[in-house]
Order: structure tokens, then C-alpha cells, then sequence
């Protein structure tokens, strides 16, 4: 097919998820199978530590690689699916958490899976630890406070020092410059401070409802 | 600064510096509340995290390489999801393929055809047996012995659509750990008059 060319692993290291998802699809329409390879690489692995991460909060470690390893297969094949995904970093991440609210669910449904003959016993810890669903149930608690927390700052300078400070990768530093507008790093201490603050009494208040 | 903000800082920058970050020893070293809130902040973070750059050599050293593999496949392959989802659900459900592949082929009534069996299902873990062929019957068994029901194994099969020729046996990322090496699809007979029962089930649809 025309209009597929190529490219070199370290261009494609430089386009943006969706450039890359674009190139897989170019890629695929055209039989460029090969062509699909490092591009699929270069969009897992630069995922990779953050979805298995945010599973290992949930999961047990055994099973949370497998778990965000189906959650990113799943995201990128959706993505030729005729679905529209958006931006594809948030669309991987609603699926890491489907997948594991899916694997919560069937463990509550059948907690523990019968051992076959040929396992040994003595082997199970080689599995790993049960998933807790209770936990499940304090992690959405903790998540929706967190959102509560969030909407609760009216200052949108401050809600952007949470996004960039707290929930983001900046230094206070950082914050500082990027906010502008006389922000101090004492400021984003100050404000970051509050908002862990508000959060813990939600969290031990235990409604979130005003 | 709290010790709950003193260890999502500390949890950031084990994450930026590109090793494991497993968020458990920082979680050990709280309790109660705060615990439930520093997991609540790391997982916040971590949702937002940006792409991390590409490194060819520590990607072909991580598990992550078994994952794209798997899309790979499943994207140029013909069998959808499967090489990403049957893996998982074996393991999710504590089986060893072999002792899958024997009650698989027992629920098919195919216990002496367990080595047929056992080509078969490597083929759907592959994504080289294409889905459309692959019966009811095939995946009721299966979704008994894994927990997860026929309709929605079908489902995954066909998603995405398949884009072409499947891909060569081998034909993947450097380092495949759990893609075990295999014999090949089974030798059926080119003549569907001229299958046996399991090559039916695994081909007819």
C-alpha cells in the first residue's frame, strides 16, 4: 500500500502516542507487520512501570503484571477497533482499571481455584498472596475523596499546583515557575500541605457527601 | 511536611529515576489512614505519569517485552486477544497448560488426542488459529476450566479484527519468557472432508 513508509526505531521514539498509534495502523492497513513491532515496543514499555504499578496497589504481585500486561495489549488493540480512544494515555489507564475491577470481581466470585493433581502441594506461594476485596472497596473510597479533595479548591492556581506538585512529577521548584504569577515554592508547600490535610479528614470522616 | 508527603516525594523519585518503583516498601512504612492515602496519591501520580523513553536494552530485559509481543501478535494475527488474554486467565486460575491442554481434551472427549489438543491450543495462545474457526463447544470447555464465559472468549477473539496474514511461528520481540517453544499448528488434513473430529472443532466453527 502506499504511503507507509518506515521509519527508524529513534524516530519513533519521538512522535507522540498518537502519531505512534497512527504509524501501527498505517503499518498494519499495509501488511507491514515487522513494521509494527517496534512501535508496539515503544508504547508498552514507556507505559509499562506505571500500569503495573498502579496494579501492584490493588493486586497481588503475581498477578499484577499479567493483569497490566492485558490491560496495555488490550488498550493498543482497541485502538484498531473502529473505537474512538482519546487521548491513549488515559484510555490505557480506564482499562487497567476494568481489568482490575474485573479480576476483583471474579475472585469474589470464586475465591480461592482448586488445586490440580499435578501441583504440588507446598507450591502455592510460588502465586502469591489472595487479593484483597475489601481493599478494592477502601481504594475507591480513598480514590473518590482524593476527587473530592480536588474539587473542593476554588483558586485554579491552586488546583494547578495539586495537578503539577502532588498528583504531577514536578519539584516545588518547578511548580513554582511553571504556575507563575508570584507563586513561591513556600506557596506550593503551603497549598500542597492543605490539600493532604482536607484529604486525610475525608478519609477519616468517612463520607465524602458535603 | 508529613511523613505521608515525605514518602509519595521519596515514591516519585524512585519512579523518575526509571527503576522498579514497586509502590509496596513505601506503603509498609505507613498504616491505616495514611496508608490508604498514600496509595490513593501514588496511583494518582502514576495515572498521570508521562510516557517514559524509550531504552531498547532494558525493554528487551523487561516483562514488557512479553507484553508487546503479545500485541503484536494479536494485532497481526488472526485470533484477536487471545495471545494476551488466554495466558492470563491460565494463570489467573492457578492451571499449568498441561494439565489445561488434559482437561480440555477431556471435556471434548478427546483424551486421546491430548497432543492434537495441546497443538490447537498453543495456536489460539499464538493468535495463528484463526477465531472464526474455533467452535462453541471448544470454548465453552475452556471458559469452564478458566473461569470466563464462551461469549466473551469469542468476543476477545475477534477484536481487533484480524489484519492479515497471521504472523510465522518465532517471529516475535528478542525475549518471549513465557511463550514456551512448541511444535507448530497440527498437520491437518487440507480437505476438511478428511478431519477428524478435533480438527473440526478447532476449525469449523
Amino acid at each position: 500500500m502506499a504511503g507507509f513508509e518506515e521509519l527508524p526505531e529513534h524516530h519513533l521514539t519521538a512522535l507522540s502516542d498518537g502519531q505512534l498509534i497512527d504509524y501501527l495502523r498505517r503499518a498494519r492497513e499495509a501488511g507491514r507487520h515487522d513494521a509494527m513491532k517496534p512501535a508496539i515496543g515503544v508504547l508498552v514499555y514507556g507505559y509499562w512501570d506505571s500500569l503495573v504499578n498502579r496494579a501492584r496497589l490493588k493486586l497481588p504481585p503475581a498477578d499484577a503484571e499479567d493483569v497490566a500486561g492485558e490491560a496495555a495489549a488490550s488498550a493498543i488493540a482497541s485502538a484498531f477497533d473502529g473505537k474512538s480512544v482519546g487521548e491513549f494515555r488515559s484510555w490505557l489507564h480506564t482499562i487497567l482499571s476494568r481489568r482490575i475491577a474485573d479480576y476483583l470481581e471474579s475472585r469474589k466470585r470464586k475465591p480461592r481455584t482448586r488445586q490440580l493433581p499435578s501441583e504440588h502441594e507446598g507450591e502455592e506461594e510460588v502465586w502469591g498472596d489472595e487479593p484483597s476485596v475489601e481493599f478494592e472497596g477502601e481504594a475507591l473510597f480513598a480514590r473518590d475523596c482524593l476527587r473530592q479533595a480536588h474539587a473542593e479548591i476554588e483558586d485554579p492556581r491552586h488546583r494547578r499546583v495539586i495537578d503539577l506538585y502532588v498528583r504531577g512529577p514536578h519539584s516545588a521548584a518547578e511548580t513554582a515557575d511553571l504556575v507563575g504569577d508570584g507563586m513561591t515554592e513556600a506557596n506550593v508547600h503551603q497549598i500542597s500541605s492543605r490539600f493532604q490535610k482536607r484529604f486525610k479528614e475525608l478519609l477519616e470522616g468517612g463520607n465524602t457527601s458535603e | 511536611m508529613s511523613e505521608v508527603e515525605r514518602l509519595l516525594a521519596e515514591y516519585k523519585q524512585a519512579h523518575r529515576s526509571g527503576g522498579d518503583a514497586d509502590p509496596g516498601p513505601f506503603l509498609a512504612r505507613t498504616s491505616g489512614v495514611e496508608r490508604e492515602q498514600l496509595a490513593a496519591l501514588i496511583d494518582s501520580y502514576l495515572e498521570r505519569a508521562p510516557r517514559r523513553g524509550f531504552d531498547a536494552a532494558a525493554f528487551r530485559e523487561s516483562p514488557a517485552a512479553a507484553v508487546a509481543d503479545s500485541a503484536y501478535r494479536s494485532l497481526a494475527g488472526s485470533a484477536g486477544l487471545w495471545p494476551v488474554l488466554l495466558p492470563r486467565l491460565r494463570n489467573q486460575a492457578r492451571i499449568r497448560r498441561a494439565d489445561l491442554v488434559a482437561e480440555l481434551a477431556a471435556r471434548l472427549g478427546a483424551q486421546s488426542k491430548q497432543e492434537k489438543v495441546a497443538s490447537y491450543y498453543h495456536e489460539m495462545e499464538q493468535g495463528r488459529l484463526p477465531a472464526s474457526g474455533v467452535s462453541d463447544t471448544v470454548l465453552d470447555a475452556l471458559g469452564k476450566i478458566v473461569g470466563y464465559g464462551k461469549d466473551a472468549l469469542r468476543n476477545a477473539g475477534q477484536m481487533p479484527a484480524p489484519g492479515g496474514p497471521p504472523p510465522e511461528a518465532g517471529a516475535v520481540y528478542a525475549r518471549t519468557t513465557r511463550v514456551p517453544a512448541e511444535a507448530e499448528a497440527p498437520a491437518a488434513p487440507a480437505e476438511p472432508e478428511d478431519w477428524d473430529e478435533v480438527d473440526r472443532l478447532f476449525r469449523a466453527g
